[in-house]
């Protein structure tokens, strides 16, 4: 164009150019003369000009037209005047005057965003990988420890106009402010506070600390909730806190094992002292009938007894002679033992009791 | 003729656009995230806060455009002294406003050359706020108020108003005191990370792993303790009801003996000698009997008296 425009003497603004001079091929004139006709074809002069009016009215239709823009459902525009705040618009097709004197912005404003803090996740979220970014999660706690610990925060823009005009890097500005508060929330509990439960407590106070501190930037940013992933100690470690989640379980395991065998010998003890009584009771039952019918049984014999004494007593004796001494080896010996030496062979008796063993 | 009259048209058209581009370059946006410095050959003459159309001469003004807004600035780690002498690498984040661009122009020119300056300004606040306090401190509720001192502290730098006789003082502040400061507010300072040292992170890792050893060994023996106590009673316990069960029956025992022999003595004692009598019966029908016993007996015995005669 500006070659062309360049080496055309006549110019290009709707003179009707004179007759084109004879072509010739040699020259470097003639070079311009052609590249002259072939602009002339392509912007007609003389009685061209409502076309060239045409052509204008339509750039300027377009230049109006490229005003209008449209606020999606999550949106709110914020359209400028020459670079000023003038209004706020809602979602659906809206007009501004073009570009330079309007533009518009059209923040997110419904849509929640999350910052991830001492981790990312990779390849969208639910399905992606996760990998944790441990400068950020390691921090001290308040008795000097070391613990990490993943959150995120959730938040989303509460006044357009404030977030696009406030800060210039708001997203930059939540993680700085989310981490700085994590480590001061963190900072003041000592680990095992941080540790177990307390994860609430830890929540809530990063969610207002972080929010304060935002509004004080006037941030136009409304935190929706902060939560904490994770609280471990840092993985260096790790290790001896599991030996101590293990020694508290042989803790309660040497406790039970120890209850089992009471519960096991309490009740045998008690069967066992069950059965001394019930022995003694029975030696009670035994020997005192024993005694009673010992009793009666000489009772009633001496009654017999009583009544013809020299009999029953001769009686007695006989019986009683005759019973044991019907199965026992007999040896009568002469009058007075004579001829007999009163040996007695002690061995033989012995060896006579060791055969019946 | 043609060349003539195409001539005035030219000289129009030059006059047109240099018009256009002289009414053009007179006027400047300002958007609402900026602020305008207008300088004259290099002398600023006015500053343009304003969002909007403005006018300015052209050619001899131009403008130099300044952020509105917050500005983050985040600056690198340093390792500073508490006063306990424990070394703690603090990252810190500031966010300032440029409030004055002219004295901004003038002293920094520009953002890149206010990070330097801010970085020292940064460091030698640190290094006497945090300086000041232990390194519990900024372990505890006492952070807040550290982060307030050094904002001030920044402030005070950053805008010129330290006392002279202040030590700590960077030699950028220094500099720019008597222009009146960087014509930035510094609105908030705030502590990011406040990190041991490598080397001291390593022996916080070893005091948390022998405090673990330690609860884990006080755990496994006051499981222990609690073992042996319950086996301990439960075998007390066990003696206990056993000897009890003993004593019980030894007194059943004793009780059923006396009464026993009660019942004999009662009974016997109607005739000793008949008692006597029998009862030697009863002893020798259990001891005499069967065929262990070889009895060896003369006809002098009672029993075979008849044996030898029969007396009339």
């Amino acid at each position: 164009m500006n070659k062309g425009r360049g080496g055309n003497s006549g110019g290009p603004w709707g003179k009707g150019p004179s007759a084109p001079p004879p072509p010739s091929n040699d020259d470097f004139d003639a070079i311009i003369r052609r590249s002259q006709e072939k602009f002339r074809d392509f912007v007609p002069g003389g009685g061209n000009r409502k076309l060239i009016g045409l052509v204008a009215l339509a750039a300027v239709g377009l230049w109006l037209a490229s005003g209008i823009y449209r606020v999606e459902p999550e949106e709110q525009g914020v359209v400028l005047r020459f670079g000023q705040y003038d209004r706020t618009t809602e979602p659906g097709l809206r007009y501004h005057l073009p570009s330079p004197i309007e533009t518009v912005f059209t923040p997110p404003v419904t849509r929640v965003q999350r910052i991830e803090i001492g981790y990312r996740t990779y390849g969208g979220s639910g399905t992606g990988r996760e990998q944790s970014v441990p400068e950020e999660g390691l921090m001290l706690t308040g008795d000097e420890n070391i613990i990490d610990i993943t959150f995120n925060v959730q938040w989303k823009i509460k006044d357009a106009k404030n977030f696009l005009f406030n800060l210039r890097n708001p997203e930059l500005t939540v993680r700085d402010v989310a981490e700085s508060v994590m480590r001061e929330v963190i900072g003041k509990r000592p680990l095992t506070s941080a540790l177990t439960g307390g994860k609430q407590d830890i929540e809530d106070e990063n969610k207002a600390l972080l929010q304060a501190t935002l509004d004080s930037y006037k941030a136009g940013i409304q935190i929706d909730r902060v939560t904490l992933l994770r609280a471990d100690p840092p993985s260096a470690v790790i290790e001896s806190f599991r030996d101590v989640q293990a020694a508290k379980a042989d803790q309660e395991r040497s406790i039970n094992e120890a209850q089992a065998y009471a519960n096991e010998i309490l009740p045998r003890a008690r069967g066992e002292a069950e059965r001394v009584l019930q022995e003694a009771e029975a030696y009670r039952a035994e020997v005192t009938n024993r005694a009673e019918g010992d009793a009666s049984r000489f009772k009633a014999i001496y009654t017999e007894y009583s009544q013809a004494k020299d009999i029953t007593r001769k009686r007695l004796y006989l019986e009683t002679l005759e019973e044991t001494m019907k199965g026992m080896d007999k040896v009568i010996l002469g009058e007075g033992g004579a001829g007999v030496v009163p040996y007695m062979a002690l061995p033989e008796i012995k060896k006579r009791q060791g055969g019946q063993q | 003729m043609a060349a003539k009259r195409s001539n005035t048209r030219y000289g129009l058209i030059a006059v047109l656009v240099i018009g256009a581009f002289a009414a053009l370059n007179s006027l400047f946006i300002v958007t609402q995230v900026e602020q305008g410095l207008v300088l004259e050959f290099g002398r600023a003459v006015d500053v343009k806060k304003e969002p909007g159309l403005h006018f300015k001469l052209p050619f001899v003004q131009n403008v130099i455009i300044f952020d509105n807004r917050l500005i983050d600035f985040n600056a690198e780690s340093k390792e500073i002294n508490a006063s306990d002498q424990k070394r703690v690498i603090i990252d810190a984040f500031v966010r300032y406003r440029i409030t004055d661009p002219l004295r901004f122009y003038q002293t920094v020119q520009n953002e890149r050359g206010m990070r330097d300056r801010l970085n020292d300004i940064l460091e030698s606040s640190l290094k006497k706020v945090v300086g000041s306090y232990p390194l519990n401190a900024l372990l505890s509720p006492t952070r807040n108020k550290i982060m307030e001192n050094i904002l001030a502290e920044v402030n005070q730098q950053a805008s010129g108003t330290f006392r002279a006789d202040d030590e700590n003082v960077s030699d950028a502040a220094r500099q720019v005191a008597k222009l009146g400061g960087f014509g930035i507010e510094v609105v908030d300072v705030r502590i990011k990370r406040a990190d041991l040292p490598q080397t001291n992170s390593e022996a916080i890792y070893q005091r948390m792993q022998t405090d673990r050893a330690r609860e884990a060994k006080e755990l496994r023996a006051q499981g222990e303790e609690a073992a042996q106590r319950i086996r301990a009673r439960a075998e007390r316990e066990r003696a206990e009801i056993i000897a009890e069960a003993r004593k019980t029956g030894e007194v059943t025992r004793g009780e059923a003996d006396a009464v026993s022999t009660k019942i004999y003595a009662e009974a016997f004692s109607r005739d000793k000698e008949f008692y006597d009598f029998y009862r030697t019966l009863q002893a020798y029908r259990q001891v005499l009997d069967g065929k262990d016993t070889t009895m060896v007996l003369t006809p002098d015995n009672e029993f075979l008296k008849y044996l030898k005669e029969v007396k009339p």
